[in-house]
């Protein structure tokens, strides 16, 4: 029984905080139809797999985990998301100070490449902790705080005149 | 710093909340948990869907463009070569501001097979008239608990229109939030004037397995080629709570295009994510000669 517990609980929870997911779903694919898509999609993944969750204590990361993989997906589907190595990351990193220098904070945060946007939004938008975003992103806590760290950088240096 | 990123938080807080989400979330919910109870998880997807400004723009200069001129000119729209003719029999068209429908009867003409004309014909308008119905329905229900956004868009195309065969294809879109589309065929033997259904082609059952093996083979090429074309098939899906595509059913939709070929169509969301929208599958004919009763349609 403790299963239809569990579905109870989720149900409760994703209802309260549809907005949340509908806004998180939205900062990665920007159109108001694709956030729906998502946050459908998520809540169906999640309400026919909720047996797996084996600790209810999971259940809020375990959520946010699927909208980011499934907005992500519903993207990387499109083409409109690009995959960019550490290597390539650094030289943007340097060299586009000059380029970038007067664009508004919006574009700037839209042009963090995904896996550094996810942990702003997480982080400052979302009030999560470090280790709630490493269970959501499947990272360890030291690489998301260096991440945060760089995408903190490269924020100020794109918003900096 | 800190007062650039409470800005940025409030941009990202000030997205506006599609009215629609509520529901959405609650029937996802539903549906799906009802069948998870069942042991039975076939994805549900929700009719409903939010519509952006832009669409309803769209909508809005089709009423424009439709609504009194169209009555008058319900007339003849002669798609067909000489004497079978397809033509729009019947048009519904709404437009009020958020609730929009345009719903268009097509109707074969010139058949001397009269049973099979009348039957098509009065199939066709009934499945208009039945999608007006229920249009006006959710309208009615809609506007009661304050409003939304509504719309469904059907009409026809002639597939293929040959001397031997015609295959008209049907669509119905409806929008509330994300958009659904099924699409349904007629195929109708010109000269001897007899309706082609699927198994109708075959010996036995046995095209059921044949076909379903080459679309799965199909399926898992195309997404081999292009990482893209994602369908929910073994060899391709891994996520084990989705429904995977087994087999097409007795009469799955079907038409046959103009080199002769079988094309198997599918929904969308019946067998790939919506992105994908209605699939279909050209059956290479050497896969079916065995099974095929002849050569007549089918080449």
């Amino acid at each position: 029984m403790g299963e239809i517990n569990l579905a109870e609980e989720f149900t409760n929870y994703v209802i309260k905080n549809e907005e949340k997911f509908y806004r998180l779903a939205f900062s990665y694919v920007k159109n108001a139809d694709d956030a729906l898509e998502v946050v459908q999609e998520s809540t169906y993944k999640a309400i026919s797999t909720i047996d797996s969750l084996k600790t209810p204590e999971y259940l809020k990361t375990w959520f946010y985990r699927i909208v980011v993989n499934t907005s992500i997906d519903l993207l990387r589907n499109r083409k409109k998301v690009m995959v960019v190595d550490d290597k390539t990351l650094s030289n943007y990193d340097f060299g586009m100070v000059d380029h970038y220098a007067d664009i508004d904070l919006q574009k700037a945060l839209e042009n963090l490449p995904i896996q550094y946007r996810s942990i702003i939004v997480l982080r400052f938008f979302e009030d999560l902790k470090i280790e709630e975003i490493a269970a959501i992103l499947d990272e360890n806590i030291n690489t998301i705080k260096t991440r945060l760290y760089k995408s903190l950088k490269m924020l100020r240096i794109q918003m900096d005149d | 710093m800190d007062e650039k990123l409470e800005k940025l938080k409030k941009e990202y807080m000030d997205v506006p909340i599609p009215e629609e989400l509520d529901s959405v979330v609650k029937k996802t919910l539903k549906e799906n948990r009802l069948n998870n109870v069942n042991k039975k998880s076939k994805f549900k997807k929700i009719k409903i869907a939010v519509t952006s400004i832009a669409a309803a723009f769209i909508a809005f200069t089709i009423g424009i463009n439709t609504s009194a001129a169209f009555a008058a000119t319900l007339s003849k729209v002669p798609v067909v070569g000489s004497i079978v003719k397809v033509l729009t029999f019947r048009e519904y068209t709404v437009n009020e501001g958020t609730f929009n429908s345009n719903i268009k009867v097509p109707a074969v003409q010139g058949l001397e097979n009269k049973t099979l004309e009348n039957s098509l014909n009065e199939k066709y308008l009934a499945e208009g008239k039945k999608l007006y119905e229920d249009f006006e329905a959710d309208m009615k229900k809609m506007e009661a608990s304050g409003g939304g956004h509504l719309g469904v868009d059907s009409g026809y195309e002639v597939k293929t229109d040959t001397d031997r065969i015609l295959s008209i294809g049907r669509h119905t879109v409806n929008t509330v939030g994300s958009s659904s589309t099924t699409m349904k065929y007629d195929t109708i033997d010109k000269k001897n004037e007899i309706l082609i259904t699927l198994p109708s082609l075959f010996k036995d059952d046995s095209y059921v397995d044949v076909i379903s093996e080459n679309i799965k083979k199909q399926m898992v090429e195309q997404n081999k080629a292009d990482s893209d074309k994602y369908y929910w098939v073994a060899g391709i899906e891994k996520d084990s709570s989705m429904e995977l595509f087994d087999k097409i059913s007795k009469d799955q939709n079907f038409y046959i295009n103009p080199d002769g070929k079988l094309v198997i169509s599918f929904d969308k969301y019946e067998v790939a994510p919506g992105y994908m929208g209605i699939v279909e599958f050209v059956i290479p004919t050497d896969v079916l000669s065995d099974i095929l009763v002849s050569n007549e349609y089918i080449k």
